[in-house]
Protein backbone atom coordinates (compact mmCIF):
# COMPACT_ATOMS: atom_id res chain seq x y z
CA UNK A 1 0.00 0.00 0.00
CA UNK A 2 2.67 2.41 0.86
CA UNK A 3 3.78 2.12 -2.79
CA UNK A 4 0.00 3.74 -3.31
CA UNK A 5 0.24 6.66 -0.93
CA UNK A 6 3.91 7.80 -2.29
CA UNK A 7 2.35 7.53 -5.76
CA UNK A 8 -0.53 9.44 -4.96
CA UNK A 9 1.75 11.94 -2.95
CA UNK A 10 4.31 12.40 -5.95
CA UNK A 11 1.38 13.16 -8.40
CA UNK A 12 -0.61 15.62 -5.73
CA UNK A 13 2.98 17.69 -5.70
CA UNK A 14 2.74 17.98 -9.30
CA UNK A 15 -0.58 19.07 -9.38
CA UNK A 16 -0.13 21.92 -6.96
CA UNK A 17 2.65 23.14 -9.44
CA UNK A 18 0.48 22.93 -12.32
CA UNK A 19 -1.99 24.83 -10.17
CA UNK A 20 0.62 27.29 -9.07
CA UNK A 21 1.51 28.56 -12.45
CA UNK A 22 -2.05 28.59 -13.88
CA UNK A 23 -3.03 31.19 -11.43
CA UNK A 24 -0.99 33.83 -12.73
CA UNK A 25 -3.40 33.92 -15.68
CA UNK A 26 -6.62 35.11 -13.35
CA UNK A 27 -8.04 36.86 -16.36
CA UNK A 28 -7.96 33.77 -18.54
CA UNK A 29 -9.25 31.52 -16.04
CA UNK A 30 -12.23 34.02 -15.62
CA UNK A 31 -12.84 34.09 -19.49
CA UNK A 32 -12.77 30.48 -19.29
CA UNK A 33 -15.29 30.11 -16.48
CA UNK A 34 -17.77 32.51 -18.20
CA UNK A 35 -17.42 30.69 -21.83
CA UNK A 36 -17.78 27.12 -19.92
CA UNK A 37 -21.08 28.27 -18.59
CA UNK A 38 -21.98 29.81 -22.47
CA UNK A 39 -21.44 26.72 -23.53
CA UNK A 40 -23.53 24.45 -21.46
CA UNK A 41 -26.48 27.29 -21.99
CA UNK A 42 -26.08 26.77 -25.41
CA UNK A 43 -26.29 23.29 -25.25
CA UNK A 44 -29.64 23.50 -23.07
CA UNK A 45 -31.07 25.87 -25.83
CA UNK A 46 -30.14 23.63 -28.86
CA UNK A 47 -31.75 20.95 -27.45
CA UNK A 48 -34.71 22.53 -26.59
CA UNK A 49 -35.42 23.18 -30.44
CA UNK A 50 -36.03 19.52 -30.75
CA UNK A 51 -38.68 19.70 -28.00
CA UNK A 52 -40.88 21.81 -29.58
CA UNK A 53 -42.25 19.84 -31.66
CA UNK A 54 -42.27 16.73 -29.37
CA UNK A 55 -42.13 15.90 -25.49
CA UNK A 56 -39.90 13.40 -25.81
CA UNK A 57 -37.79 11.85 -28.26
CA UNK A 58 -36.79 7.66 -27.60
CA UNK A 59 -38.51 8.23 -24.37
CA UNK A 60 -36.23 10.98 -23.15
CA UNK A 61 -38.05 13.95 -22.07
CA UNK A 62 -36.31 17.68 -22.26
CA UNK A 63 -35.50 17.68 -18.61
CA UNK A 64 -34.12 14.39 -18.70
CA UNK A 65 -31.66 15.01 -21.65
CA UNK A 66 -30.64 17.94 -19.52
CA UNK A 67 -29.11 15.14 -16.58
CA UNK A 68 -27.25 13.50 -19.74
CA UNK A 69 -26.28 17.05 -21.12
CA UNK A 70 -25.33 17.82 -17.50
CA UNK A 71 -22.67 14.72 -17.32
CA UNK A 72 -21.27 15.50 -20.98
CA UNK A 73 -20.06 18.51 -19.84
CA UNK A 74 -18.95 17.13 -16.32
CA UNK A 75 -17.27 14.28 -18.45
CA UNK A 76 -15.82 16.44 -21.07
CA UNK A 77 -14.75 19.08 -18.46
CA UNK A 78 -12.45 15.85 -16.25
CA UNK A 79 -11.47 15.28 -19.45
CA UNK A 80 -10.30 18.68 -20.35
CA UNK A 81 -8.71 19.31 -17.10
CA UNK A 82 -6.91 15.93 -15.71
CA UNK A 83 -6.18 13.73 -19.87
CA UNK A 84 -5.70 15.98 -22.57
CA UNK A 85 -3.08 18.29 -21.05
CA UNK A 86 -1.26 15.47 -20.93
CA UNK A 87 -2.14 14.00 -24.05
CA UNK A 88 -1.12 16.96 -26.19
CA UNK A 89 2.40 16.67 -24.61
CA UNK A 90 3.29 13.39 -26.61
CA UNK A 91 4.28 14.63 -29.58
CA UNK A 92 6.95 16.83 -27.97
CA UNK A 93 7.79 13.93 -25.66
CA UNK A 94 8.02 11.47 -28.29
CA UNK A 95 9.86 14.20 -31.13
CA UNK A 96 12.61 16.01 -28.52
CA UNK A 97 13.12 12.34 -26.92
CA UNK A 98 12.34 14.09 -23.43
CA UNK A 99 9.85 10.77 -22.80
CA UNK A 100 12.93 9.32 -21.78
CA UNK A 101 13.53 11.38 -18.77
CA UNK A 102 10.10 10.43 -17.71
CA UNK A 103 10.51 6.98 -18.18
CA UNK A 104 13.86 6.68 -16.13
CA UNK A 105 11.87 8.48 -13.00
CA UNK A 106 11.35 5.57 -10.27
CA UNK A 107 7.31 6.21 -10.85
CA UNK A 108 5.04 4.23 -12.89
CA UNK A 109 5.45 5.43 -16.36
CA UNK A 110 1.95 5.53 -16.92
CA UNK A 111 0.68 7.64 -14.41
CA UNK A 112 3.45 10.20 -14.53
CA UNK A 113 2.59 10.58 -18.39
CA UNK A 114 -0.82 10.45 -17.99
CA UNK A 115 -1.59 12.58 -15.09
CA UNK A 116 1.08 14.81 -14.32
CA UNK A 117 -0.26 18.08 -16.21
CA UNK A 118 -3.25 19.72 -14.92
CA UNK A 119 -5.24 22.62 -16.40
CA UNK A 120 -7.30 24.38 -14.00
CA UNK A 121 -9.36 26.78 -16.68
CA UNK A 122 -12.08 23.93 -16.90
CA UNK A 123 -11.69 23.14 -13.49
CA UNK A 124 -15.45 24.36 -12.53
CA UNK A 125 -16.75 22.56 -15.62
CA UNK A 126 -17.66 19.11 -13.50
CA UNK A 127 -19.53 21.33 -10.94
CA UNK A 128 -21.21 23.34 -13.31
CA UNK A 129 -22.05 19.29 -15.15
CA UNK A 130 -23.27 18.63 -12.24
CA UNK A 131 -25.26 21.37 -11.34
CA UNK A 132 -26.76 21.14 -14.32
CA UNK A 133 -27.96 17.12 -14.16
CA UNK A 134 -29.69 18.30 -10.76
CA UNK A 135 -31.48 20.96 -12.55
CA UNK A 136 -32.60 18.13 -14.98
CA UNK A 137 -33.26 15.74 -12.03
CA UNK A 138 -35.59 18.87 -10.18
CA UNK A 139 -37.64 19.07 -13.59
CA UNK A 140 -38.39 15.55 -14.15
CA UNK A 141 -40.00 15.81 -11.30
CA UNK A 142 -39.46 12.17 -9.83
CA UNK A 143 -37.25 12.81 -7.29
CA UNK A 144 -34.53 10.69 -6.51
CA UNK A 145 -33.84 8.34 -3.65
CA UNK A 146 -30.24 6.85 -2.07
CA UNK A 147 -30.74 3.48 -4.61
CA UNK A 148 -30.65 5.52 -7.83
CA UNK A 149 -27.78 8.02 -6.47
CA UNK A 150 -25.39 5.14 -5.32
CA UNK A 151 -25.95 3.42 -8.17
CA UNK A 152 -25.30 6.81 -10.31
CA UNK A 153 -22.00 7.72 -8.49
CA UNK A 154 -20.85 3.77 -9.34
CA UNK A 155 -21.53 4.02 -12.65
CA UNK A 156 -19.76 7.40 -13.10
CA UNK A 157 -16.88 5.70 -11.71
CA UNK A 158 -16.82 3.64 -14.22
CA UNK A 159 -17.37 6.35 -16.79
CA UNK A 160 -14.27 8.43 -15.54
CA UNK A 161 -12.40 4.99 -15.84
CA UNK A 162 -13.36 4.28 -18.96
CA UNK A 163 -12.63 7.71 -20.22
CA UNK A 164 -8.86 6.99 -18.91
CA UNK A 165 -8.02 3.91 -20.32
CA UNK A 166 -9.69 5.83 -24.07
CA UNK A 167 -6.72 8.41 -23.39
CA UNK A 168 -3.90 5.79 -22.35
CA UNK A 169 -5.02 3.80 -25.63
CA UNK A 170 -4.14 7.68 -27.65
CA UNK A 171 -0.93 8.14 -25.89
CA UNK A 172 0.45 4.60 -26.42
CA UNK A 173 -1.01 5.62 -30.55
CA UNK A 174 1.03 8.79 -30.18
CA UNK A 175 3.88 7.17 -29.61
CA UNK A 176 3.72 5.45 -32.84
CA UNK A 177 2.25 7.67 -34.78
CA UNK A 178 3.67 11.03 -32.70
CA UNK A 179 0.27 13.17 -33.67
CA UNK A 180 -1.47 13.85 -30.28
CA UNK A 181 -3.15 16.83 -31.72
CA UNK A 182 -5.03 14.51 -34.11
CA UNK A 183 -5.53 11.79 -31.40
CA UNK A 184 -6.72 14.61 -29.09
CA UNK A 185 -9.36 15.44 -31.40
CA UNK A 186 -10.44 11.98 -31.88
CA UNK A 187 -10.56 11.38 -28.45
CA UNK A 188 -13.02 14.23 -27.85
CA UNK A 189 -14.70 12.84 -30.85
CA UNK A 190 -15.97 9.97 -29.10
CA UNK A 191 -16.71 12.10 -26.04
CA UNK A 192 -19.30 14.33 -27.70
CA UNK A 193 -20.91 11.47 -29.49
CA UNK A 194 -22.16 11.10 -25.27
CA UNK A 195 -24.14 14.42 -25.74
CA UNK A 196 -27.05 13.49 -26.07
CA UNK A 197 -28.47 9.37 -24.53
CA UNK A 198 -27.57 7.16 -27.48
CA UNK A 199 -30.99 6.12 -27.75
CA UNK A 200 -31.55 9.11 -29.71
CA UNK A 201 -30.08 7.54 -32.68
CA UNK A 202 -31.04 5.13 -34.72
CA UNK A 203 -30.14 1.90 -35.42
CA UNK A 204 -27.65 0.83 -36.23
CA UNK A 205 -25.72 3.78 -34.78
CA UNK A 206 -27.46 3.24 -31.18
CA UNK A 207 -26.57 -0.54 -30.80
CA UNK A 208 -22.74 0.88 -32.21
CA UNK A 209 -22.63 3.40 -29.52
CA UNK A 210 -23.47 0.35 -27.02
CA UNK A 211 -20.87 -1.82 -28.21
CA UNK A 212 -18.01 0.84 -28.50
CA UNK A 213 -19.28 2.00 -24.84
CA UNK A 214 -20.07 5.67 -25.56
CA UNK A 215 -23.43 4.43 -23.85
CA UNK A 216 -21.68 3.96 -20.49
CA UNK A 217 -20.19 7.65 -20.31
CA UNK A 218 -23.51 9.55 -20.10
CA UNK A 219 -26.71 7.36 -21.15
CA UNK A 220 -26.59 4.77 -18.42
CA UNK A 221 -24.77 7.17 -15.59
CA UNK A 222 -28.20 9.30 -16.01
CA UNK A 223 -30.39 6.14 -16.20
CA UNK A 224 -28.94 5.05 -13.03
CA UNK A 225 -29.68 8.58 -11.36
CA UNK A 226 -33.44 8.68 -13.20
CA UNK A 227 -33.79 5.05 -11.43
CA UNK A 228 -34.84 3.00 -14.74
CA UNK A 229 -31.54 1.67 -15.42
CA UNK A 230 -31.23 -2.20 -15.98
CA UNK A 231 -29.62 -3.53 -13.14
CA UNK A 232 -27.04 -5.97 -14.99
CA UNK A 233 -24.87 -2.79 -16.02
CA UNK A 234 -24.17 -2.20 -12.60
CA UNK A 235 -21.92 -5.28 -13.15
CA UNK A 236 -21.61 -4.78 -16.71
CA UNK A 237 -19.87 -1.21 -16.17
CA UNK A 238 -17.23 -2.30 -14.02
CA UNK A 239 -16.41 -5.02 -16.26
CA UNK A 240 -16.29 -3.35 -19.80
CA UNK A 241 -14.26 -0.34 -17.11
CA UNK A 242 -11.92 -2.92 -15.74
CA UNK A 243 -11.54 -4.51 -19.44
CA UNK A 244 -10.82 -1.11 -21.22
CA UNK A 245 -8.36 0.17 -18.58
CA UNK A 246 -6.49 -3.21 -18.85
CA UNK A 247 -5.98 -3.02 -22.78
CA UNK A 248 -5.00 0.66 -22.48
CA UNK A 249 -2.28 -0.59 -20.30
CA UNK A 250 -1.10 -3.31 -22.45
CA UNK A 251 -1.42 -1.20 -25.16
CA UNK A 252 0.77 1.43 -23.76
CA UNK A 253 3.66 -1.11 -22.70
CA UNK A 254 3.87 -2.45 -26.12
CA UNK A 255 3.75 0.70 -27.39
CA UNK A 256 7.01 1.76 -24.97
CA UNK A 257 8.52 -1.34 -26.44
CA UNK A 258 8.81 0.11 -29.73
CA UNK A 259 10.33 3.52 -28.78
CA UNK A 260 13.51 3.98 -29.31
CA UNK A 261 14.20 7.69 -28.12
CA UNK A 262 14.84 10.27 -30.12
CA UNK A 263 17.59 11.84 -28.20
CA UNK A 264 19.68 10.91 -25.51
CA UNK B 1 -3.65 45.71 -56.65
CA UNK B 2 -2.53 44.11 -60.03
CA UNK B 3 0.80 42.96 -57.69
CA UNK B 4 -1.69 42.05 -55.09
CA UNK B 5 -3.69 39.59 -57.38
CA UNK B 6 -0.38 38.48 -59.23
CA UNK B 7 0.88 37.53 -55.58
CA UNK B 8 -2.61 35.23 -55.03
CA UNK B 9 -1.89 32.22 -56.95
CA UNK B 10 1.45 30.87 -55.63
CA UNK B 11 0.33 31.72 -51.83
CA UNK B 12 -3.07 30.12 -52.50
CA UNK B 13 -1.37 26.98 -54.36
CA UNK B 14 1.76 26.90 -51.35
CA UNK B 15 -0.73 26.39 -48.68
CA UNK B 16 -2.60 23.49 -50.81
CA UNK B 17 0.54 22.37 -51.54
CA UNK B 18 0.65 21.91 -47.46
CA UNK B 19 -2.87 20.66 -47.15
CA UNK B 20 -2.45 18.06 -49.56
CA UNK B 21 0.88 17.45 -47.79
CA UNK B 22 -0.83 16.79 -44.21
CA UNK B 23 -3.94 15.14 -45.64
CA UNK B 24 -3.85 12.80 -42.92
CA UNK B 25 -5.02 15.59 -40.90
CA UNK B 26 -7.31 17.17 -43.43
CA UNK B 27 -9.69 14.51 -43.43
CA UNK B 28 -8.94 13.62 -39.28
CA UNK B 29 -10.62 17.26 -39.54
CA UNK B 30 -13.63 16.39 -42.06
CA UNK B 31 -14.52 13.17 -39.83
CA UNK B 32 -14.12 15.10 -36.57
CA UNK B 33 -16.26 17.96 -37.81
CA UNK B 34 -19.53 15.76 -37.54
CA UNK B 35 -21.51 17.64 -35.23
CA UNK B 36 -23.90 18.19 -38.26
CA UNK B 37 -24.62 14.71 -38.33
CA UNK B 38 -25.59 13.92 -34.90
CA UNK B 39 -28.32 16.97 -34.90
CA UNK B 40 -29.30 15.53 -37.55
CA UNK B 41 -29.60 12.36 -36.33
CA UNK B 42 -31.55 13.36 -34.03
CA UNK B 43 -34.08 15.01 -36.25
CA UNK B 44 -34.26 11.91 -38.13
CA UNK B 45 -35.83 10.28 -34.48
CA UNK B 46 -37.96 13.08 -34.21
CA UNK B 47 -39.58 12.21 -37.82
CA UNK B 48 -39.73 8.94 -36.86
CA UNK B 49 -41.61 8.87 -33.73
CA UNK B 50 -44.10 11.77 -34.54
CA UNK B 51 -44.06 12.47 -38.29
CA UNK B 52 -42.37 15.62 -39.82
CA UNK B 53 -42.06 18.68 -37.68
CA UNK B 54 -43.10 21.59 -39.71
CA UNK B 55 -43.57 19.42 -42.97
CA UNK B 56 -39.46 18.77 -42.78
CA UNK B 57 -38.93 15.03 -44.06
CA UNK B 58 -36.40 12.86 -43.75
CA UNK B 59 -34.89 13.82 -47.02
CA UNK B 60 -34.90 17.06 -46.02
CA UNK B 61 -33.37 16.79 -43.46
CA UNK B 62 -30.63 14.49 -45.22
CA UNK B 63 -30.24 17.04 -47.95
CA UNK B 64 -29.76 19.94 -45.06
CA UNK B 65 -27.16 18.37 -43.19
CA UNK B 66 -25.40 16.73 -46.04
CA UNK B 67 -24.93 20.61 -47.14
CA UNK B 68 -24.84 21.89 -43.81
CA UNK B 69 -21.15 19.94 -43.36
CA UNK B 70 -20.09 21.44 -46.97
CA UNK B 71 -20.80 25.10 -45.62
CA UNK B 72 -18.90 24.10 -42.44
CA UNK B 73 -15.87 22.91 -44.02
CA UNK B 74 -16.06 25.84 -46.01
CA UNK B 75 -16.09 29.08 -43.69
CA UNK B 76 -13.28 31.29 -43.30
CA UNK B 77 -13.63 30.95 -39.54
CA UNK B 78 -9.89 29.51 -39.11
CA UNK B 79 -8.08 32.24 -39.52
CA UNK B 80 -8.86 33.70 -35.99
CA UNK B 81 -6.72 31.32 -34.58
CA UNK B 82 -4.06 31.78 -37.19
CA UNK B 83 -3.90 35.98 -36.09
CA UNK B 84 -3.99 34.95 -32.53
CA UNK B 85 -1.72 32.46 -32.77
CA UNK B 86 0.88 34.79 -34.07
CA UNK B 87 -0.12 37.78 -32.27
CA UNK B 88 1.21 35.86 -29.19
CA UNK B 89 3.74 34.69 -30.48
CA UNK B 90 4.98 37.72 -31.95
CA UNK B 91 5.43 35.92 -35.79
CA UNK B 92 2.97 38.61 -37.23
CA UNK B 93 5.93 40.78 -37.10
CA UNK B 94 7.74 38.52 -39.85
CA UNK B 95 4.68 39.12 -41.61
CA UNK B 96 4.27 42.91 -41.35
CA UNK B 97 7.79 42.70 -43.22
CA UNK B 98 6.41 41.29 -46.37
CA UNK B 99 5.09 42.90 -49.38
CA UNK B 100 1.55 41.21 -49.35
CA UNK B 101 -0.73 42.70 -46.47
CA UNK B 102 -1.27 39.95 -43.31
CA UNK B 103 -4.86 39.93 -44.44
CA UNK B 104 -4.17 38.35 -47.79
CA UNK B 105 -1.20 36.07 -46.04
CA UNK B 106 -3.43 34.61 -44.19
CA UNK B 107 -6.45 34.36 -46.96
CA UNK B 108 -4.52 33.17 -49.18
CA UNK B 109 -3.46 30.21 -47.06
CA UNK B 110 -7.04 29.54 -45.44
CA UNK B 111 -8.60 29.62 -49.17
CA UNK B 112 -5.50 26.63 -50.61
CA UNK B 113 -6.99 24.86 -47.22
CA UNK B 114 -10.24 25.28 -48.34
CA UNK B 115 -9.81 24.43 -52.01
CA UNK B 116 -8.49 20.99 -50.84
CA UNK B 117 -11.45 19.91 -48.34
CA UNK B 118 -13.43 21.39 -51.41
CA UNK B 119 -11.94 19.26 -53.88
CA UNK B 120 -12.56 15.85 -51.41
CA UNK B 121 -16.32 16.72 -50.25
CA UNK B 122 -17.46 18.47 -53.07
CA UNK B 123 -17.72 14.63 -55.52
CA UNK B 124 -18.99 13.09 -52.21
CA UNK B 125 -21.69 15.16 -51.61
CA UNK B 126 -22.70 14.85 -55.67
CA UNK B 127 -22.59 10.80 -55.68
CA UNK B 128 -24.28 10.79 -51.93
CA UNK B 129 -27.22 13.00 -53.87
CA UNK B 130 -27.64 10.24 -56.51
CA UNK B 131 -27.66 7.22 -54.35
CA UNK B 132 -29.25 8.18 -51.28
CA UNK B 133 -32.86 8.20 -51.55
CA UNK B 134 -34.26 11.29 -50.34
CA UNK B 135 -31.15 13.25 -50.54
CA UNK B 136 -31.82 15.63 -53.70
CA UNK B 137 -31.46 18.90 -54.34
CA UNK B 138 -33.50 20.77 -57.30
CA UNK B 139 -31.28 21.62 -59.82
CA UNK B 140 -31.28 23.48 -62.83
CA UNK B 141 -28.43 25.67 -64.17
CA UNK B 142 -29.88 29.29 -62.34
CA UNK B 143 -29.74 27.97 -59.69
CA UNK B 144 -26.74 26.34 -59.53
CA UNK B 145 -24.77 29.77 -60.71
CA UNK B 146 -26.78 31.37 -57.82
CA UNK B 147 -25.48 28.73 -55.04
CA UNK B 148 -21.93 29.07 -56.01
CA UNK B 149 -21.98 32.98 -56.03
CA UNK B 150 -24.15 32.23 -52.56
CA UNK B 151 -21.31 29.84 -51.56
CA UNK B 152 -18.72 32.89 -52.08
CA UNK B 153 -20.52 35.21 -50.16
CA UNK B 154 -20.52 32.89 -47.66
CA UNK B 155 -17.16 32.54 -47.46
CA UNK B 156 -16.18 35.85 -48.02
CA UNK B 157 -18.93 37.30 -45.04
CA UNK B 158 -17.33 34.75 -42.72
CA UNK B 159 -13.33 35.53 -43.45
CA UNK B 160 -13.92 38.89 -43.16
CA UNK B 161 -16.14 38.69 -39.64
CA UNK B 162 -13.54 36.61 -38.38
CA UNK B 163 -10.67 38.81 -39.45
CA UNK B 164 -12.27 41.77 -37.97
CA UNK B 165 -12.63 39.82 -34.75
CA UNK B 166 -9.37 38.76 -34.78
CA UNK B 167 -7.64 42.21 -34.36
CA UNK B 168 -9.46 43.06 -31.18
CA UNK B 169 -6.06 40.94 -30.76
CA UNK B 170 -4.06 43.90 -30.75
CA UNK B 171 -6.35 45.36 -27.52
CA UNK B 172 -6.79 42.23 -25.42
CA UNK B 173 -5.50 38.22 -25.00
CA UNK B 174 -8.96 36.61 -25.51
CA UNK B 175 -10.14 37.40 -28.73
CA UNK B 176 -10.32 33.39 -29.39
CA UNK B 177 -13.14 32.99 -26.12
CA UNK B 178 -14.82 36.14 -27.40
CA UNK B 179 -15.07 34.72 -31.16
CA UNK B 180 -16.40 31.32 -29.58
CA UNK B 181 -18.95 33.59 -27.30
CA UNK B 182 -19.91 35.90 -30.31
CA UNK B 183 -19.91 32.46 -32.89
CA UNK B 184 -21.78 30.29 -30.55
CA UNK B 185 -24.62 33.52 -30.05
CA UNK B 186 -24.55 33.79 -33.92
CA UNK B 187 -25.06 29.43 -34.28
CA UNK B 188 -28.67 29.94 -33.14
CA UNK B 189 -29.61 32.19 -36.21
CA UNK B 190 -26.72 30.79 -38.82
CA UNK B 191 -29.05 27.79 -39.25
CA UNK B 192 -26.24 25.71 -37.37
CA UNK B 193 -28.14 24.77 -33.99
CA UNK B 194 -31.48 23.74 -36.27
CA UNK B 195 -32.33 24.35 -39.31
CA UNK B 196 -33.65 28.27 -39.32
CA UNK B 197 -37.34 26.87 -40.26
CA UNK B 198 -38.04 24.98 -37.41
CA UNK B 199 -36.59 27.82 -35.07
CA UNK B 200 -39.22 29.79 -33.11
CA UNK B 201 -40.60 33.37 -35.20
CA UNK B 202 -38.61 35.73 -33.29
CA UNK B 203 -34.91 33.53 -34.07
CA UNK B 204 -36.41 33.75 -37.70
CA UNK B 205 -36.59 37.19 -38.05
CA UNK B 206 -33.27 38.33 -35.89
CA UNK B 207 -31.27 35.67 -38.43
CA UNK B 208 -33.09 37.23 -41.30
CA UNK B 209 -30.69 40.92 -40.51
CA UNK B 210 -27.80 38.96 -38.24
CA UNK B 211 -24.72 38.48 -40.68
CA UNK B 212 -24.96 34.61 -39.70
CA UNK B 213 -27.27 33.49 -42.40
CA UNK B 214 -25.49 34.47 -44.79
CA UNK B 215 -22.64 31.97 -43.77
CA UNK B 216 -25.03 28.82 -43.73
CA UNK B 217 -28.22 28.79 -43.45
CA UNK B 218 -28.85 30.59 -46.63
CA UNK B 219 -26.78 29.16 -49.38
CA UNK B 220 -28.11 25.76 -48.25
CA UNK B 221 -32.03 26.69 -48.62
CA UNK B 222 -31.02 28.16 -52.19
CA UNK B 223 -29.57 24.59 -53.12
CA UNK B 224 -32.51 23.10 -51.79
CA UNK B 225 -34.86 24.97 -53.93
CA UNK B 226 -36.55 26.54 -50.58
CA UNK B 227 -36.39 30.39 -51.63
CA UNK B 228 -38.05 32.05 -54.52
CA UNK B 229 -37.07 35.13 -56.28
CA UNK B 230 -37.76 37.51 -53.76
CA UNK B 231 -36.52 35.49 -50.93
CA UNK B 232 -33.17 35.05 -52.86
CA UNK B 233 -32.60 38.65 -54.14
CA UNK B 234 -33.28 39.65 -49.90
CA UNK B 235 -30.70 36.98 -48.88
CA UNK B 236 -28.17 37.80 -51.34
CA UNK B 237 -28.73 41.65 -50.57
CA UNK B 238 -28.04 40.86 -46.83
CA UNK B 239 -25.02 39.39 -47.64
CA UNK B 240 -23.59 41.90 -49.38
CA UNK B 241 -24.74 44.55 -47.16
CA UNK B 242 -22.70 42.68 -44.04
CA UNK B 243 -19.83 42.01 -46.34
CA UNK B 244 -19.21 45.77 -46.72
CA UNK B 245 -19.52 46.40 -43.15
CA UNK B 246 -17.21 44.14 -42.25
CA UNK B 247 -14.76 45.42 -44.84
CA UNK B 248 -15.22 48.70 -43.79
CA UNK B 249 -14.94 47.38 -40.34
CA UNK B 250 -11.89 46.08 -40.83
CA UNK B 251 -9.97 48.94 -42.54
CA UNK B 252 -10.84 51.14 -39.57
CA UNK B 253 -9.91 48.50 -37.03
CA UNK B 254 -7.27 47.86 -38.80
CA UNK B 255 -5.65 51.34 -38.80
CA UNK B 256 -6.07 51.86 -35.06
CA UNK B 257 -4.89 48.60 -34.23
CA UNK B 258 -1.70 48.18 -36.28
CA UNK B 259 -0.57 51.33 -34.36
CA UNK B 260 -0.77 49.49 -31.09
CA UNK B 261 1.07 46.31 -31.67
CA UNK B 262 4.32 45.68 -29.72
CA UNK B 263 5.81 42.61 -30.91
CA UNK B 264 6.08 40.14 -28.06
CA UNK B 265 9.17 38.02 -29.41
CA UNK B 266 10.37 37.85 -32.87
Amino acid sequence: MTGWTRHARILLICWRAAVASEVEYRLNFVSNVALSMFWMLWAVAGASVYFRYTGAVAGWTNAEVLVVIGLFFTLNGLRQMLLQPNLERMTDYVRLGTLDFLLIKPFDAQLLVSLRHLNVNTLLDPVLGLALTTTGIVLAGRGTSVTALASFAWMLACAVLLMYALTVLMMALAVKLVAAEELGRVGYAFVELSRFPVDLYRNPVQTILTVVPIAFLTTYPAAALLGRLNPSMLLLAPAAAACAVIFATLAWRRSLRSYAGASA
Amino acid sequence: MRELLAAYPPLVRSATLAAVTYRGRAVLGVITGFFPLLTMAVWLTVVAEGGPPAGWTTGDFLSYYAAATLLWNLSGNHVVWQWDADMRSGDLSVRLLRPVHPFHQYTSSDLGHRLVLLTMLAPALAVAALLVPGLDYPANPVRLVAVAVALALAYGVSLLMASTFALIGFWSTQTTNMWMLWWGLGSFTSGWVAPLALMPDWVRTAASVLPFRTTMGFPIELLMGRLDVRQTLYGFAVGLGWLAVFALLYRITWRRGVRRYQAVAG
